[in-house]
């Protein structure tokens, strides 16, 4: 049942998409993965091409000039363009290194990446001080962290990056990279916040006073009692938080960090495979957050030992 | 060894204020086993739980080896290492194997080195009889072996005192036994013991002293020949004729 589902999915996307003038160009895409890189070797003075040594695909051409200056240059063996005992000037061609590089898809992936590994750290570190604080029994403590959790619930993220780079950036000279990690942390700790809140209260108070009854400190109780336990609890909606996380850091490309979504949109206003780029984005997307829920999936059955 | 002076505790309630204990003096000697009785609701589990501090008590006085809890300056944390409590539910950790159970504590608070809190709470383990389940996890265990683990656990700090908080009134009643047992090993050991129980041929084999509470105060103290055979009070009799 399922796969007839999807075949018909499948086939009346496909039909409709044959309705419309689109050319599809899926070979422009694996150029933006990775390439081959031609890099003009050129020499550097006035000279003569002594040697020629073939080592493999390349060819090692040594050029030496009347003076006793030497140097030695790196070319892919069907690029070579000189002959033993030719006379250069400085600038001619001696022939093409090739080497492969990333393309701007894996430059955006790795940015989102880091970008969302950096402010997970920080919004998971927030939230777990920020979700202390709500069940603290400090009144300003507590008032702080409500206010703070209801500003950041209350307000899209979009704005939010907007107030961080435009504001907050500009009156404390903060580069967009500093403003964007620190949006998205904060954001995200006041999720973190609120499940950190109900993990904490989720267990039971017998745990807490059975420690305290045997002399352990508020702290030690929180620290080897509470949240370990409460951790084991939220770990899957704190896990989709996350991968909300690395979805979310696609709205960073609005201050011109190049992520993954920037360096689709990118790449195609030079190549116009605007539906291939999207497609291909969100399959890189898909891929990403598909790895991190098998990880935590993992996590969760290695924590259900004590069950 | 503990002398408790005119306890108050005061519940802010709905309709007014709930009087749970209400002006309960005490003294317990080093080595005594004091069983409070009485029916739901007379304010027994919560005198008890004043007595480590698990509940700040309004008024009054708790001395514990010349320490007042009512003292701001008391560390609570110093006083409840001194005494043992068992719980009603067990609150063993589920996260942590029977063996860390009972080291967590002892390391933490006690300072041991962890070869020394394993061999302590391995030797405690063999004395209450489960020593071949040290490295389960406590969900593996039986009502009536969990609950012998949370009184090791509680033995393995080493306390001066220990408090019993209706231990046996979760369990099924073929598991009753071997907890009682262990209790009873404690008290021929010259345990100072605070047992708060339903359990009254318990009571009756063990006490030293019957505490009587009903509605926040002790209604009759005495030996449980006295107490079980002729009580004075009209309140305990009908008690007793409830429970019998």
């Amino acid at each position: 049942m399922l796969a007839v589902i999807l075949l018909l999915v499948a086939a009346g996307t496909w039909g409709a998409v044959q309705q419309i003038d689109y050319q599809w160009r899926w070979n422009r895409v694996p150029q933006y993965f990775a390439y081959v890189a031609e890099e003009a070797q050129k020499t550097p003075f006035d000279g003569k091409v002594v040697a020629i040594v073939e080592k493999g695909e390349n060819a090692l051409v040594t050029v030496a000039s009347e003076g006793s200056e030497k140097v030695e240059l790196t070319v892919t063996d069907n690029t070579l363009k000189v002959s033993e005992g030719e006379d250069l000037f400085a600038g001619d061609t001696v022939g093409f290194s090739k080497s492969w590089r990333l393309g701007p898809l894996m430059f955006g992936l790795w940015t989102t990446l880091w970008l969302s590994a950096v402010s997970s750290v920080f919004g998971l570190f927030l939230g777990l001080i920020t979700g202390l604080a709500r069940v603290s029994k400090n009144f300003t403590l507590r008032g702080i962290a409500i206010i703070y959790v209801e500003c950041i619930r209350g307000t899209p993220l979009l704005v939010q990056i907007f107030i961080a780079y435009f504001f907050l950036g500009t009156v404390f000279d903060l580069s967009r990279n500093v403003c964007g990690v620190g949006a998205l942390a904060l954001f995200a700790g006041a999720y973190v916040a609120e499940i950190v809140r109900a993990g904490i209260q989720s267990i039971s108070k017998g745990q807490t006073e059975a420690a305290r009854s045997l002399g352990m400190t508020k702290f030690q109780t929180m620290w080897d009692i509470v949240l370990p336990q409460a951790f084991k609890r939220i770990l899957p909606p704190l896990s989709g938080q996350f991968i909300s996380l690395i979805k979310d850091s696609s709205l960073v490309s609005v201050i011109a960090i190049t992520d993954l979504t920037k360096s689709g949109k990118e790449i195609i206003t030079s190549t116009f495979a605007t539906f291939e780029i999207w497609i291909v984005v969100a399959a890189m997307y898909l891929l990403v957050t598909s790895i991190l829920s098998q990880l935590v999936f993992y996590m969760e059955r290695r924590l259900a030992v004590s069950d | 060894m503990i002398k408790a002076e005119n306890v108050v505790k005061i519940f802010p309630g709905h309709s007014g204020v709930v009087r749970a204990v209400d002006g309960v003096s005490t003294e317990v000697a080093r080595g005594e086993v004091v069983v409070i009785i009485g029916p739901s609701g007379s304010g027994k589990s919560t005198f008890l739980r004043c007595i480590n501090g698990l509940e700040a008590f309004t008024e009054g006085h708790i001395i514990i080896d010349g320490v007042d809890l009512a003292d701001r300056k008391t560390n609570i944390n110093k006083v409840r290492a001194e005494v043992g409590m068992v719980f009603q539910q067990f609150n063993l950790f589920p996260h942590k194997t029977v063996l860390e159970n009972l080291t967590l504590a002892q390391c933490r608070v006690r300072k041991r080195s962890k070869k020394e809190a394993e061999e302590k709470g391995r030797m405690l383990l063999r004395k209450v009889g489960i020593h071949e389940k040290a490295d389960e996890y406590p969900s593996r265990l039986s009502g009536g072996q969990q609950q012998r683990v949370a009184i090791a656990r509680a033995l393995a700090m080493d306390p001066k005192i220990m408090l019993f908080d209706e231990p046996t009134s979760a369990l099924d009643p073929e598991m009753v036994g071997e907890v009682l047992d262990v209790m009873k090993q404690l008290a021929r050991e010259g345990m100072t013991m605070m047992v708060v129980t339903h359990e009254m041929g318990f009571a009756r084999e063990v006490a030293d002293r019957v505490i009587f509470m009903d509605e926040g105060k002790v209604v009759e103290v005495g030996t449980p020949e006295h107490f079980f055979t002729s009580p004075r009070e009209e309140r305990a009799k009908l008690f007793l004729k409830q429970v019998l």
